[in-house]
């Protein structure tokens, strides 16, 4: 079974690039709360890129133009990653895991260890370690789903939004990566549509631009939308959809 | 002020490297301090970084994803997510080199695993065989005190930890598709990874000094 030590033989692979994206977020979080893997991880990651010694190509030089012309026009992303520490926000962002907590899922395993690293300023410490130990357990489920199929979007701004779902679960875990930083006041909303039918899967803090989320039931839903809404949510979408992974 | 690690850039790899590069521009700031120019919005330094590490991460593209054409896209969108989120570089957490090569690498990686789903990799794999032709003599002399140090290092492993560790870095197969390949069991392949590794940082003599 799993004990703490497992989670930290992960940190070659990890380093090595070898871990689904899913498994990478998880450890990636894990080690955001671990000085001493992050160390680790740290080294081996520096001892891997030197492997990319052994392969110098000079490339064809159109590509220096195009690199520094593409530059000139994006937008960097501001210096500090934002903290995620909503109140609210956060609290309905782990709505979904209500049930499972009732059902007293508290089961860990493998990769379910590294879920319960970040939002540690959120009040009642004690409810949220349940909540995100079942987050965890759900997600592993999803990920051990003989079924479970991943899909990617590429948001409008940067970054990315990730999906893997299990049909015969009837579940799934969203991953943001990066988005662009919200505005003021705005924040990412997710949305399982059917068919042009949106229903609020979810919001994220306001200012949070990274972050996983468990989808509890996706019914029929056909695409898995976000949104930029005003902080808290809104209750249909006013923003234009920025990224939408199918879920066929 | 940056501080320096062993894997910061090449002309701490060996004192003839060292000497070769001193002919050169006294001041031409490494990759770690390019990056934290670039971070403020400096093009130039982000011109610059591109000619210090265009030829690793171009390299490392290509070897992953074997076609030119794929590597070049691949390179391009991994520079320009440097230039985009240079600010997240964390000094304290490695060198600029090898923060610009999880970046391509990640991304080379990401683009064989979606470009491979459900067709053979097999075959890729088997034409293995990159050459690496690279201008530019004082680079091509520090690449190459590089690779020696690298293959010797990765001749220090045992043949279970070598195979893992190639086949995750440069094909971009995943622990589990390592695991199979080399009918090995899962935790098997974990730990050699990471054991590998570690025997590596060592022969290499990777250090990161964390924080200040």
């Amino acid at each position: 079974m799993s004990q703490p030590a497992e989670i930290h033989t992960l940190a070659g692979a990890y380093a090595l690039d070898a871990l689904t994206e899913i498994e990478r977020a998880s450890f990636a979080r894990h080690i955001a709360g671990c000085e001493a893997c992050a160390v680790e991880v740290a080294e081996l990651s520096e001892t891997a890129s030197r492997l990319a010694s052994a392969s110098l190509e000079s490339p064809p030089s159109r590509l220096r133009e195009a690199v520094l012309a593409e530059a000139a026009q994006t937008r960097q992303v501001t210096a500090s990653r934002p903290e995620r520490t909503g109140h609210a926000d956060v609290r309905r962002w782990r709505r979904w895991t209500a049930a499972a907590v009732a059902a007293g899922v508290v089961a860990l395993g493998g990769i379910a260890t590294v879920w319960a690293v970040q939002e540690q300023r959120v009040g009642d410490a004690r409810r949220q370690t349940a909540a995100l130990r079942a987050e965890q357990a759900q997600v592993a489920a999803v990920l051990a789903a003989g079924d479970v199929e991943v899909g990617t979007a590429t948001a409008t701004g940067g970054g990315r939004v990730i999906v893997a779902h299990s049909p015969r679960l009837n579940d799934g875990v969203v991953l943001l990566e990066d988005l662009a930083p919200p505005p003021p006041g705005m924040a990412y909303q997710l949305w399982l549509i059917d068919d042009d039918e949106p229903t609020s899967a979810g919001v994220l803090a306001a200012g949070q631009n990274s972050g996983a989320a468990v989808l509890d039931g996706i019914g029929g839903a056909d695409t898995l939308g976000v949104t930029l809404e005003p902080a808290g949510g809104s209750p249909e979408p006013t923003g234009a959809v920025l990224a939408g992974v199918p879920l066929a | 002020m940056s501080r320096r690690t062993a894997g910061d850039d090449p002309d701490r790899v060996e004192s003839p490297t060292t000497r070769l590069r001193s002919v050169g521009p006294d001041d031409v700031p490494g990759p770690d301090e390019l990056l934290r120019l670039v971070a403020r919005g400096d093009e130039q330094a982000f011109a610059a970084l591109y000619d210090a590490l265009s030829p690793r991460v171009f390299g490392l593209a290509r070897r992953v994803l074997r076609d030119a054409a794929q590597a070049e896209e691949v390179a391009q969108e991994a520079l320009v997510e440097v230039w985009r989120t240079a600010a997240r570089f964390d000094p304290s957490r490695g060198s600029a080199t090898s923060w610009v090569l999880t970046i391509t690498h990640r991304r080379a990686v990401d683009r064989v695993r979606a470009a491979q789903a459900g067709s053979d990799r097999e075959r890729r794999v088997a034409a293995a065989s990159v050459d690496t032709p690279y201008d530019g003599v004082v680079e091509a002399v520090t690449a190459n005190l590089e690779q020696q140090q690298v293959r010797r290092c990765l001749q220090t492993l045992t043949e279970l930890q070598r195979e893992a560790i190639t086949l995750a870095y440069y094909d971009g197969f995943t622990y589990r598709e390592v695991a199979e390949k080399l009918d090995a069991a899962l935790p098997t392949i974990k730990t050699r990874m990471r054991d590998g590794l570690i025997r590596l940082r060592d022969c290499l003599g990777v250090t990161v000094e964390v924080g200040s």
